[in-house]
């Protein structure tokens, strides 16, 4: 079924490819600032922003697919729907890299922030996952599980952090907007890659 | 996936002269099935009280958990194991040892915690990327 309906026509298959993409860039920018956290490499923040307005050009290419005719029309606002949220995701992961490049993160919210990255990035490369499997017309129950699992686990995390964040000492004000800014970011993405898992259910359900 | 990154970080702690009732109340408060007993003196190490202790050895043999000190029904030393392990190694190390949890350690220093929970959870995750459960 699902092939059958996303393999007819130029538009179609290119408004797929390109959410492909979008998808994949998502995970490579998540995975640039894990690695960002772990090595303290601040200069990877680069890297991650460039990514995000790569992303936002896909998305708006995916934007003019659409509205050029691809898909019919009540798949239409699902579809981008999801890329709507995709760049929501890319935007957060933009954010926390710009905010990291500013802070010296406290050696008590290291490993918290780290975990966080690396929950979110293995996120992101589940998503992918869910994306393809839903093209091939699979069962997506596996895949949205581990994304619920996945969730769970950071927002455990995320209480554990924000307690910890009120023991920290900060120079000025400003030092403690970024690093509050950064840790808001940080726990976000998580949120809203499940928003994104959602997202897919709903077109998956759209087309049985 | 590796126990470093799955573990929770989120451990209570009670002293090892506190009592099963106060062990009770700690663990209803906070909604969670085991604490982590502190070092009765330096260089000793940490035990555990899980839920299943204070039920089984406390409460089942009509003891008056007011009177019985945690120490007492700890299970001592931990099951400690390497961050960098994977939760199928936890998996098989609590089906071997027949626990229901395993602590992540760096040396005295306990880091996390593995629960049956998170190994099931684990598992689940694995499936999904495909892997080998």
């Amino acid at each position: 079924m699902f092939k059958a309906l996303f393999s007819h026509g130029k538009k179609e298959r290119r408004t797929l490819e390109n959410l492909r993409k979008h998808v994949k860039l998502l995970s490579s920018a998540c995975d640039v600032l894990r690695r960002a956290l772990e090595t303290e490499d601040r200069g990877l923040a680069v890297t991650v922003i460039d990514m995000e307005r790569e992303g936002d050009a896909i998305r708006r290419e995916i934007m003019a697919n659409i509205h050029e005719g691809a898909f019919l029309p009540y798949l239409r606002p699902n579809l981008y729907r999801f890329a709507e949220i995709i760049d929501e995701v890319f935007d957060l992961v933009e954010d926390a890299a710009r905010y990291y490049e500013d802070l010296e993160l406290h050696e008590t919210l290291r490993e918290d922030c780290r975990r966080i990255a690396v929950l979110s990035s293995e996120m992101s490369e589940m998503l992918c996952l869910t994306f393809e499997t839903m093209l091939e017309g699979g069962d997506l129950r596996e895949k949205t599980l581990a994304l619920r699992i996945y969730e769970k686990k950071v927002d455990d995390i995320k209480f554990e952090l924000l307690r910890k964040l009120k023991g920290v000492q900060v120079k000025d004000f400003w030092e403690g907007k970024t690093l509050s800014d950064f840790v808001d970011s940080l726990v976000r993405v998580s949120d809203v890659i499940e928003d994104a898992s959602d997202a897919l259910d709903i077109i998956h359900v759209s087309m049985g | 996936m590796k126990l470093k990154d799955f573990m929770t970080t989120n451990l209570e702690y009670i002293r090892p002269d506190a009592t099963v009732y106060d062990a009770i109340e700690r663990m209803v408060d906070r909604r969670i099935r085991s604490l982590v007993i502190l070092p009765q003196a330096d260089g000793a190490g940490h035990g555990v009280i899980t839920a299943r202790d204070v039920v089984c050895k406390v409460l089942a043999q009509g003891m008056d958990p007011a009177t019985v000190r945690v120490a007492d029904i700890a299970s001592m030393p931990l099951l400690c194991m390497d961050g960098e392990k994977s939760l199928r190694d936890a998996a098989l190390t609590m089906a071997e040892n027949n626990v229901a949890r395993v602590f992540i350690c760096d040396g005295d220093k306990i880091l996390g915690m593995v629960s049956l929970l998170d190994a099931m959870q684990g598992t689940l995750v694995s499936r999904a990327r495909g892997g080998n459960v």
